[in-house]
């Protein structure tokens, strides 16, 4: 057997969305592997009531024939018919199979329950026996099991399901640990619920799909161990058929009737196949990893044609952002983005999870996920449309001019390559240097972020280096280029919170002493508060309300920015009431944003107008500019988005038409709309 | 890592102790007792039970086992019942046919497999069908079915090389490399598209880490990014994909030799099996058991070299 004898585990456990039936009908191997899986049952099965010959009845007038009328599938050496010995063989080792795939079931389900349950020391006894067993050659043991329990096959099957079941538990312990550490597991456990009650109930169920897998692949394998014991003579009793003692027989014949071990090898390697591709139609998941790179190298540009803009280069230094759409061929993901940043100031890029920040950032340095392009507008960078430039283009950009700082310090350094490989190798070819200078340039640059030992640290792997020292090492890294704008996307989120300071420090002296600009990513109003300049709120996909840090904070005008503000626990503005706010409901997804305003179905102050598609409009009595048709009205009577009693759906605000514009008597119904215990 | 190794050690003994007494427990159940085997057919009751009372079959079981096992670690493995022969000296002489098969094997399966894993995923398109329909078929094919078809095409369509046989190392290099041809080929096809499979996997999982983007953020060649970064990321798990492989291959060679007539372990130990030869199924099985479990440490010792988070620990 060239297959170990350790299926492989598939590499995600959670299973396609749908039941299992469903999501074997959309593939269609599968539906075909499914279809000759039940033929051959049904056709093995039924033999004796079909098949046409006898399976030992020789015809000596048609020895190792061909195909032929009289004979499908032709003949063996003596004259027997391949179609009905090959229908023969079927039922017993289909049967056999079975029962191994049986046993090796249960062995490892309860292993693994148990494994899962019983805390670390019964899971690390489990582990050690099953180690053991794993690295046991386990065809030869089969050899000594038949020499005591001769050629019954669904003996050697069971034995063989219990030998590979250690390969199964492998599978299954990983599936049933990430089930028991589920939350409503956890609860079941605090209700006194009995931990076998628990794994019988709870996690078991959620194996079930993991263990149909398996279950196939270990058929797949205990056919394939069959026919090859069969080969070497460990089949059933000749004149008995089997298909490895078929084939054995048609290698005798290889020479002079090469046809005799088509069938068979067919109908063999067809089962099996079934029974793969069933498990893989199983076993599929829709968390296909996101690839960071593009499998192919995309040789048109982004955009297709030449910038406008390369023109009107006047425009000036730094970065404009003018009315970018970002998305893949199905769906817009953000929509008419503006915004500036002149050098030396730091823009801050606000919203929710979800709101399309981290696809603008991406953007800015041309590293949108695969399958994911610029669709409108302009990113310009010194006057050139960054939009439109080639995969090649774009690598003289990026590091040289603009740099990313990511949010996950640990995941954004290579886990296999020590810190200085990385900084040494990113210095080396940004700055056109040898390796010693590079490694001098390395320690230089540790050193400007911040870390003391430079010399022990470029030694390290990113494992063995904290979460705020990673981060340093990966802003030394979009340094080592000395670009002209850092593009940071929440540098800070993933950070201890005194770490968070220190980094925001380093960020903003870096910005003084070189000069250059920056996008900052957060969805915190206090670090907008700490380093930016500027702030751009986004809202599902679009630019909601953009200005200075001082003035948006201050006073936002868009209802969105005012219920971000007063939501947030560390915004720098005086809040209104002492509870804090709450939005209701959840940023819409892409396809199920509204023409209008898509801020409205959440909004406390929507009307009817605002199912409108609304464009950004300049702020009231301030620089930046606004998307929503009543931020005048509402501004202008000084509204908030004050708390609401937990639980309470704030009630929408209305200000009668006939009002607007008298503030203080709009001002009235507006607090007369809250309950009073909001404010304590 | 010393305690880690000797701790490893300490259980790759276990398992080959606790493998030889179930292989002595195993090897006593079978069917034909030493009298019987050695007597032959038309021997009477008493010269069959002097026969047993000479090789001690009466004896309580912990004491021919303590016996067995003296010998053994001396390199003593006894006498073939059937013919008689040494068991280690020709243990000896079968075990380099064994090995050669199974690391060629292994080793042509790596580097196949690989290639092509990676090229799935880095040509993507029509050439990731074409990969994983070949891991599909290799995986569902018998390897001695793909033997045969090699045998019928390169020798007996194309006669480019033997269709069965041996040649020992030291006698000829040659046509060793030449005897060992297909049997490798039919070896490697199988576990090609298995290693093929993992290779794929692991080099999309790496490909979709978020280091990825930082490579990409410092310029960092395409190239570099998918041969140097995500390939050593992928190392790990491949290499893993390998030990089993190895592991299979040891084991499962017993068909490719008796395919084309090589005289290594396997077809000993089916032979023996065939003839109730207990002796030498408890050698082959044990000698079987001491390769694979020190191939296995010695490949897990490399993995755990190779991953930056383990070397330290």
């Amino acid at each position: 057997m060239t297959a170990p004898l350790t299926p492989t585990a598939p590499s995600a456990v959670r299973p396609q969305g749908g039941r299992p039936l469903a999501r074997l009908v959309r593939r269609p191997p599968a539906v075909a592997g499914a279809l000759w899986l039940a033929f051959i049952v049904i056709a093995s099965l039924t033999a004796p009531l079909w098949l046409p010959y006898p399976t030992e009845q020789q015809d000596f007038s048609a020895v190792l024939a061909g195909p032929s009328p009289a004979h499908w599938l032709g003949t063996d050496e003596l004259g027997r018919d391949l179609l009905s010995r090959i229908f023969a063989a079927g039922g017993g080792t289909l049967a056999a199979s079975t029962i191994g795939a049986v046993v090796a079931m249960l062995v490892a389900v309860p292993l693994a329950l148990i494994a899962a349950s019983g805390g670390e020391r019964v899971e690390g006894v489990i582990n050690r026996v099953t180690e053991v067993m794993l690295a046991i050659p386990a065809f030869i043991i089969m050899l000594a099991v038949i020499g005591v329990v001769g050629t019954n096959m669904p003996i050697i099957m069971a034995i063989f399901g219990f030998l590979i079941s250690s390969g199964m538990y492998r599978v299954f312990v990983g599936a049933a640990k990430s089930l028991q550490a589920q939350l409503y597991v956890d609860a079941a456990s605090v209700d006194g619920i009995r931990p076998v009650g628990i794994s019988l109930k709870h996690v078991l169920p959620g194996m079930l799909n993991t263990v149909m897998v398996q279950f196939a692949l270990v058929f797949a394998v205990a056919i394939m161990l069959q026919a090859g014991l069969a080969f070497i003579g460990f089949g059933p009793p000749i004149p008995q058929p089997s298909w490895g003692g078929m084939i054995q027989a048609a290698s005798q014949h290889v020479y002079d009737a090469p046809w005799m071990m088509v069938p068979t090898g067919i109908v063999l390697a067809l089962t099996v196949l079934s029974a793969n591709v069933v498990a893989d139609a199983l076993a599929a998941t829709t968390d296909v990893p996101q690839l960071q790179i593009a499998l192919r190298e995309p040789k048109r540009r982004m955009r297709a044609g030449a910038s406008t803009a390369d023109t009107q280069a006047a425009a000036g230094e730094g970065l404009r952002v003018r009315a970018l759409a970002v998305g893949s061929e199905a769906v817009t993901l953000v929509s008419d983005v503006s915004l500036d940043v002149r050098p030396g100031r730091v823009l801050g890029l606000v919203g929710e999870s979800g709101c399309g920040k981290t696809l603008t950032a991406l953007s800015l340095i041309g590293l949108l996920p695969p399958g994911i392009r610029p669709q409108a507008g302009e990113v310009l960078w010194n006057g050139h449309d960054l939009t439109r430039l080639s995969e090649r283009e774009f690598m003289r950009i990026r590091g040289r001019e603009i740099a990313l700082i990511s949010q996950e310090p640990m995941r954004a350094l290579d886990p296999m390559f020590t810190v200085g490989y990385q900084l040494g190798g990113a210095i080396r070819r940004l700055q056109k240097v040898g390796r010693a200078a590079a490694r001098a340039e390395a320690a230089a640059l540790l050193g400007k972020v911040g870390i003391v030992d430079a010399p022990t640290v470029l030694r390290l792997y990113p494992h063995e280096i904290s979460g705020g020292m990673a981060q340093r090492v990966a802003i030394a890294l979009a340094l080592a280029g000395r670009p002209r704008l850092l593009v940071a996307d929440e540098p800070t989120t993933a950070l201890d919170v005194t770490v968070q300071a220190e980094i925001l420090d380093l960020l903003r002296s870096i910005i003084a002493d070189t000069g250059m600009s920056m996008v900052l990513v957060t969805h915190d109003f206090g670090v907008v508060a700490d380093i930016c300049d500027d702030v751009v709120v986004m809202y599902a996909g679009e630019v909601v309300e953009s200005g200075s840090v001082h003035s948006v904070l201050e006073g936002p005008q868009h209802p969105y920015a005012m219920a971000l503000l007063a939501a947030d626990p560390h915004a720098g503005v005086e809040a209104e009431s002492q509870r804090l706010a709450s939005i209701p409901g959840q940023v819409p997804q892409p396809k199920d944003w509204p023409d209008g305003c898509r801020f409205a179905d959440r909004c406390r102050f929507s009307t009817e107008a605002c199912r409108r598609p609304i464009a950004l409009t300049p702020r009231r009595s301030a620089e930046g500019e606004v998307r929503c048709i009543r931020s005048a009205e509402l501004t202008a009577a000084g509204v908030t988005w004050a708390a609401a009693p937990a639980g309470v759906e704030p009630e929408r605000v209305r200000i009668e038409p006939e009002r607007v514009g008298a503030a203080e008597a709009a001002q009235a119904p507006t607090r007369r709309a809250e309950p009073e215990e909001a404010r304590l | 890592m010393a305690v880690f190794v000797l701790k490893r050690a300490l259980l790759a003994v276990l398992t080959i102790f606790a493998v030889s007494v179930i292989a002595f427990l195993l090897v006593h159940s079978m069917k034909g007792d030493p009298g019987t085997v050695i007597a032959g057919l038309g021997a009477t009751k008493g010269e069959i039970a002097a026969i047993n009372d000479k090789v001690g079959w009466n004896d309580p079981l912990i004491v021919q086992y303590a016996d067995w096992a003296l010998h053994a670690i001396q390199g003593d493995f006894g006498l073939s019942l059937i013919d008689g022969r040494d068991i280690m000296g020709d243990l000896a002489d079968r075990l380099p046919v064994t090995a050669s098969l199974a690391t060629g094997g292994t080793l042509l399966s790596a580097v196949l497999g690989i290639v092509l894993g990676v090229t799935a995923v880095v040509r993507g398109g029509i050439a990731d069908k074409i990969v994983s329909g070949y891991a599909g078929l290799a995986a569902a094919l018998p390897n001695f079915w793909i033997g045969i078809i090699l045998v019928f095409v390169f020798a007996v369509v194309v006669p480019v090389f033997p269709a069965t046989g041996y040649v020992p190392f030291d006698q000829s290099p040659e046509l060793w490399f030449i005897s060992l041809a297909l049997p490798v080929l039919t070896l490697a096809i199988g576990g090609s598209g298995f290693i093929a499979r993992q290779a794929r996997a692991s080099m999309y999982d790496a490909l979709a880490q978020e280091h990825i983007r930082t490579l990409r953020a410092t310029a960092t060649p395409r190239w570099r990014i998918l041969y140097i970064h995500a390939l050593r990321f992928a190392s790990l798990p491949i290499i893993a994909s390998i030990a089993l492989q190895f592991i299979a291959l040891f084991g499962g060679s017993v068909v490719i030799e008796q395919l084309y007539s090589m005289p290594g372990i396997g077809v000993d130990l089916q032979a023996a099996v065939a003839r109730y030869d207990a002796p030498v199924v408890l050698g082959v099985v044990v000698i079987a058991t001491i390769v694979v479990v020190v191939v296995n440490l010695i490949l897990e010792m490399a993995t755990r070299f190779l991953d930056p988070k383990l070397r330290a620990s």
